[in-house]
């Protein structure tokens, strides 16, 4: 440990802030502090008011009570102009960065160096940029254009550009959200640098292993009030003491999944080819069985599912069903023959955010309900049936999807496929971004499917989701199977010895 | 989990009470509200406005506006736009006019007519689902097409047909001229193809999310072409309305409509982003335009200076809609 760790010196000291907006306390009474140079985490579900404190920081919410100290001034509210200036710097999770520009240019964009004269200076900017990286120990291309960078590089970029801004303090909004463990492991090892430079984080994840790897302190909120703070060096962090306190009663990490009999082989890949170079890809699932592809990200994991949907034209494989030849040309002969797709990112290709929700749940299945005309009233019941046993939290029919949570979005996707009934079910990343309590129930839908029959193929980059759900595992790497896992073979080693191409 | 409350048959009564009264939204009750000043200061200025005999004539004087408002509502709900529909029912109401002229009789030339308008409409689609190129420039260059080949068909000359074909435009079934009732038939057709079929679900599903519509299994090739053929055969039946209300045409006779269209729908509440909007917001939109354009007349307005309060209208309708957008 360095000096200036063993000082605490407090830089950030607030409290008792309250929220409210009409009708919910988003905070109440928070207290928080930040010394220099530490890493605290923010944990707690989706509402938890991880959010609401942000904003208050980052100027864009007025506290209703409370105060705020920095550097020993006492604040009652910030503005973001007044942020700015004390150096509080917020990498939020959405793109806020120009995607046709170099990734140099976009880590000055508004700062001095940009503004100097009327014309920019490339060569200055990419060298300046290239040094603020290396101090950092990253390795990226700054002349490239920025939306031609990996997630990962799109995310260094994002946090340079707030340091570029010399803040004392920096906010990391779930900064690897969607990353693999091999990502999440550098932006870990960067924000550690950062901080043991004297800037002090505060850092916000769902991944608990993730949070206790990088911090030094972890407070959790629950219902905008505060239900601990841990310090890492008083005590030994662990995941299932946070996933406790962040729910409220005890969660199984790992899920137990009921055993469930498994048919025969009914759903086969036959010679899929992704690359000119990889091998043919073949493998087949069982009725009522959970397939689960393993794979970082990158390796064709999901251009997998989407070859095997018709959804991409180029690639070369057959797809059977009991035996018949059923290889969809494009989704809509997929759909015909009783194939699901849950997409990664179901905001872009899965949800029809301006429409209500029980015209989401039967847009797929449109064909139940009349020949020509909708009939309505069966539009209703079915849909209302299907809401109750996927248990999705609506204020009404009505309400457009975008003003739902993401957990209950993601269970009105899978509501689609269900209402028009599925035979082998593709899911890419079901519970990307939705929180535990979601999980848990998302898992158990996918129990449930399978036990009533349904083939489900479950790409995942979530080991306890992969362990737990699949009866059997098998691992991509480099567009290629790499290993096969059943039962008791199912483990974060072997997959990770597939990720790797290993033994 | 359990004491959660979900979606029960009671709520339900609640929702679909909701969903019936739904296209009484913000910006057409707005509309309505502006409607109605723009009727009192009218009426107070000239009581003539005030008259059935006048709302009709404002009716009619719209109808050609109104149904190509419905041709552009219905394919910017499924996200696309056409630019062309103007001069296309221009180009129709041409062809027609040089067939009544060639003694080809009524019937036959109305069919013709139609079956060409649907063609053309038919050949927008096919580009512009296949190519996946924006349909503004697609239906832009369209749009000259169409006027170049009126201009070849008249030969630069406007065609009159005085008397020969009266029924669309000037004819009245009992007190309420015929074009109104075609207008008002369009308008029910689009509401019931829009909400009740499962054709026009699809098309807002398109509109609302493509890439979401291709990997939920619709055909969205399919319904794009197809809405822009059935845009094209309402295109064909405006420009009929068109050349009988006129008696003549030019080749640039429908060249206004198109961006007006667009004006109305946009102040009706229609986006550009599909999906959204109502066809009743868009029949308030052209009633609007119509009787600024009527109260004008009636007041005395100078035709120059109408043109630009029309433009102010809509650079002002646009922005209030998007204010309301902001604050949601």
């Amino acid at each position: 440990m360095n000096n200036i760790l063993n000082r605490k010196e407090k830089i950030l000291d607030v409290k008792n802030i309250t929220k409210e907006f009409p009708g919910v306390k988003a905070l109440s009474d928070f207290n928080f502090d930040l010394n220099k140079g530490e890493v605290h985490c923010l944990i707690g579900e989706n509402g938890a008011g991880k959010s609401t404190f942000i904003k208050i920081l980052s100027g864009a919410f007025k506290p209703t009570r409370g105060e705020i100290h920095i550097n020993n001034e006492k604040h009652y509210y910030l503005t973001p102009h007044l942020a700015r200036k004390i150096g509080i710097q917020t990498v939020y999770q959405e793109d806020v960065l120009v995607p046709q520009i170099t990734a140099a240019e976009n880590i000055f964009l508004g700062s001095e160096i940009d503004n100097q004269k009327f014309f920019i200076n490339y060569k200055k900017i990419i060298e300046q940029a290239e040094s603020l990286a290396s101090q950092l120990g990253i390795n990226i291309k700054v002349s490239e254009v920025y939306e031609k960078l990996s997630p990962p590089d799109q995310q260094f970029v994002k946090i340079l550009k707030a340091l570029a801004q010399k803040p004392q303090i920096l906010i990391l909004d779930e900064p690897t959200q969607a990353f693999n463990v091999k990502d999440i492991g550098l932006i870990i090892q960067m924000v550690k640098r950062i901080s043991s430079e004297g800037v002090s984080v505060i850092y916000i994840a769902h991944n608990l292993d993730e949070i206790i790897q990088v911090a030094d302190r972890v407070t959790v909120l629950r219902d905008g009030i505060k239900i601990n703070t841990h310090d890492k060096t008083a005590e030994n962090l662990s995941t299932s003491i946070l996933a406790k306190e962040m729910v409220g009663r005890p969660v199984e990490l790992f899920y137990k999944k009921k055993e469930s009999s498994i048919g025969d082989f009914v759903f086969e890949v036959r010679g899929l080819k992704l690359k000119s170079f990889s091998k043919e890809i073949n493998f087949k699932v069982r009725e009522g069985e959970i397939l689960g592809i393993a794979g970082l990200k990158g390796a064709g994991r999901s251009e997998i599912a989407r070859a095997i949907f018709g959804a991409l034209k180029k690639y070369r494989g057959k797809v059977f069903y009991k035996n018949k030849d059923i290889t969809p040309s494009n989704p809509i002969k997929a759909v015909r023959e009783g194939l699901a797709l849950l997409t990664e990112d179901k905001k872009i290709d899965g949800l029809f955010m301006g429409m209500p929700v029980d015209q989401n749940v039967t847009i797929v299945g449109l064909d139940m309900l009349g020949k020509i005309f909708i009939n309505f009233i069966k539009e209703k019941k079915l849909s209302i049936d299907y809401i109750n046993k996927l248990n999705i939290k609506t204020p009404s029919l009505d309400k457009e999807v975008r003003f739902l949570s993401g957990g209950n979005q993601q269970k009105v996707v899978l509501a689609k496929w269900l209402f028009k009934g599925v035979n082998v079910l593709i899911v890419d990343e079901p519970t990307h971004g939705i929180d535990v309590n979601a999980k848990i129930e998302v898992y158990e839908l996918f129990t449930q499917l399978a036990a009533s029959g349904k083939s489900i193929i479950m790409i995942s980059s979530e080991m306890p989701e992969l362990i737990s759900l699949s009866d059997r595992v098998i691992v991509i790497r480099n567009f290629e199977i790499s290993k096969e896992l059943i039962g008791d073979e199912i483990t974060e080693e072997n997959i990770l010895a597939g990720f790797m191409g290993g033994m | 989990m359990s004491n959660n409350k979900n979606i029960n048959q009671d709520s339900t009564e609640k929702i679909s009470i909701g969903r019936r009264l739904s296209f009484l939204n913000s910006q057409i009750t707005y509309l309505i509200l502006v409607i109605i000043i723009v009727g009192i200061i009218a009426t107070a200025l000239n009581p003539n406005f005030l008259t059935l005999r006048n709302f009709f004539n404002i009716m009619q004087q719209v109808s050609v506006l109104g149904i190509l408002t419905m041709c552009m509502s219905l394919l910017m709900i499924s996200g696309g736009l056409d630019i062309s529909i103007g001069n296309m029912a221009g180009l129709v109401a041409m062809i027609f006019a040089k067939m009544l002229i060639a003694g080809k009789g009524i019937p036959i030339s109305v069919i013709t007519v139609l079956a060409i308008a649907l063609i053309l409409g038919f050949i927008n689609g096919l580009i512009i689902a296949k190519s996946k190129v924006t349909p503004l420039i697609i239906t832009l260059g369209m749009n000259y097409v169409f006027l170049g080949v009126a201009l070849i068909i008249g030969g630069g000359r406007p065609q009159t047909i005085t008397g020969q074909f009266e029924f669309l435009g000037e004819a009245k079934i009992g007190p309420v001229p015929v074009s109104i009732i075609i207008y008002l038939l369009i308008l029910l057709f689009a509401f019931f193809l829009r909400k009740n079929t499962k054709y026009g679900r699809r098309l807002n599903a398109i509109g609302g999310n493509t890439q979401a519509a291709f990997l939920s299994g619709i055909n969205v090739d399919w319904h794009i072409i197809s809405i822009y053929a059935l845009s094209g055969l309402i295109v064909g039946l405006a420009g009929l309305v068109l050349v009988s209300r006129l008696g003549m045409v030019r080749a640039d006779s429908g060249s206004d409509f198109a961006l007006q269209a667009l004006a109305a729908a946009i102040i009706g509440g229609i986006t550009f982003e599909g999906g959204r909007g109502s066809l009743v917001g868009a029949f308030f939109g052209v009633l609007l335009l119509g009787i600024l354009y009527n109260a004008m007349n009636i007041i005395g307005v100078n035709s120059y200076v109408q043109t630009i309060i029309l433009g102010a209208i809509i650079v002002v309708a646009t922005v209030v809609s998007n204010i309301g957008k902001m604050r949601r």
